[in-house]
């Protein structure tokens, strides 16, 4: 399980502050302002624009310490989107990418016979009711639900629902499924 | 309300009687869909009162042809409003029970009830408490999570193997169980359907199948394989993300995981179904992100990444 490793040793990295030379490469997605802490109260250091290349240093909660150009500051965790695949749509290979699946333990799998899963293997599948009874029968009961999250140290939150971004805008078109 | 209805039980009661074949057939049907578009439609726009087609009623007056057989179930799930939470229920059990027959639960009993202790705690905080919330790791290494109506929730192996805390984890649940509260796949489904009766009462080769939800839901686990509408999947995220929370968890588990999908190559065989039927991750921090914005700076939650189950 190298994979794993890489992994978890990636997000230990952004988690504790990675050092520069593995930091991780990402885009700025829409305007945004660098603030000198990782709180939208602290001072403002820097802007980003749109489109812009930053350097992820560190990341903490909602937050990611950035370098963009000379300027650096913490912008909001989803303002930026990481990889070096820029804006959107095609995203192409990056750093975090070929580091985390350069030994890929599911290409060793799929020799084997497991892959990914397909259009086919979902249109072809054939109803299995084993494997649903074990499943119904994992179910489990909301008071139990209740105590683990007690264990946790979970306590339910009052958060308001969020907007719709826009909202002048009709909602989603089935139509063009 | 209830003449609506009544004129839309005449309409359906005329499919029901049957269709006189050919070109009369098809044209009804084209009519028909307009109809069912106009009744999908009404939450869009403010419910003009229609008249029922005149050829509603010529139709539902011709006799009805041997061989023609529609099932006016399937029709009546995709005319009268919401399905009950025993029709979803059985909707989302076949198509559960389709895609566990692609790809089978993992063996590990601790992972599954681990996972069906935060779901459930997650699911808690949706406000639906109608349906009956179950959570199955899928036995692939595909990165991918799925719902069903009915409050069915999978996440694959390959995706749960990526993640670092039970933060995360409870994102992608909240994700998937958003579908299941919005209805999402219900929404499909009731358009599938109308498009399916109407091509068993446009074709001539209606199969006589008693299997009312295999017909409404296609082959195996299809809907699964053609996704949802991608401003689904937006909401799902910023629905998802707000139910974590509630469950005391930090928000930023979703975007933790979008980050992390944002950085895969391109080119993986284990995210392509994922990337062919939701919006790029990209684009969906950046949705999330206008929703989001200050609103959930306030909130303190919890990662418990000591907590959470590692798959061996």
């Amino acid at each position: 399980m190298k994979k794993t490793f890489l992994i978890k040793g990636l997000a230990l990295l952004l988690a504790m502050g990675a050092m520069p030379a593995l930091a991780a490469q990402g885009t700025v997605l829409r305007n945004e302002k660098l603030y000198s802490q990782p709180s939208a109260t602290s001072k403002v250091t820097a802007t980003a624009a749109k489109g812009a290349s930053v350097t992820i240093l560190a990341k903490r909660g909602g937050w990611l310490q950035v370098k963009s150009g000379s300027s650096s500051g913490w912008i909001r965790l989803l303002s930026v989107r990481a990889g070096a695949g820029g804006l959107g749509g095609a995203g192409l290979g990056d750093v975090v990418g070929a580091a985390t699946t350069r030994s890929d333990p599911s290409r060793v799998v799929a020799v084997a016979g497991l892959r990914g899963l397909d259009d086919e293997d979902l249109k072809q599948a054939k109803f299995d009711g084993a494997e649903l009874a074990r499943m119904d029968a994992w179910d489990a009961s909301a008071a139990q639900a209740r105590s683990f999250a007690a264990r946790g140290g979970l306590a339910a939150a009052n958060i308001a629902a969020l907007p719709e971004p826009r909202p002048a805008q009709q909602p989603s078109t089935w139509e063009a499924n | 309300m209830k003449t609506r209805a009544m004129q839309i039980k005449a309409l359906v009661l005329a499919v029901a009687l049957g269709l006189s074949g050919g070109a009369s057939a098809i044209d009804f049907g084209k009519l028909l869909e307009e109809r069912l578009n106009q009744e999908l439609n009404k939450n869009k726009q403010p419910p003009a009162e229609q008249t029922a087609p005149p050829a509603a009623q010529s139709a539902a007056a011709s006799p009805p042809p041997e061989n023609q057989k529609i099932d006016a179930r399937q029709l009546g799930f995709a005319l009268f409003g919401d399905y009950s939470p025993e029709e979803e229920a059985r909707i989302g059990r076949q198509i559960s029970g389709n895609l566990l027959g692609a790809v089978p639960l993992v063996p590990d009993d601790k992972l599954q009830n681990y996972v069906n202790l935060v779901g459930n705690w997650v699911a808690a905080q949706s406000g639906r408490s109608d349906v009956k919330w179950r959570f199955g790791v899928l036995d692939t290494e595909d990165i991918n999570a799925f719902a069903a109506p009915g409050g069915y929730v999978f996440i694959t192996k390959g995706l749960y193997r990526r993640l670092g805390n039970e933060a995360q984890l409870a994102g992608v649940l909240g994700h998937e169980i958003a579908h299941v509260t919005k209805k999402h796949h219900l929404k499909v489904l009731k358009q599938s359907s109308l498009i399916g009766a109407l091509g068993q009462a446009a074709s001539k080769k209606a199969k006589d199948s008693d299997q009312v939800v295999q017909n409404l839901i296609g082959n195996g686990a299809e809907i699964m394989a053609r996704g949802l509408d991608k401003n689904a999947e937006f909401e799902a995220d910023r629905v998802g993300i707000v139910f974590a929370a509630r469950a005391g968890y930090e928000p930023w588990g979703l975007p933790d995981v979008l980050q992390d999908l944002a950085g895969l190559p391109a080119k993986d065989a284990r995210t392509g179904l994922l990337f062919k039927t939701h919006p790029h991750p990209a684009d969906r921090l950046a949705a999330l992100g206008e929703a989001v914005d200050g609103r959930l700076d306030a909130v303190q939650g919890k990662t418990l990444a000591d907590r959470f189950y590692r798959i061996k």
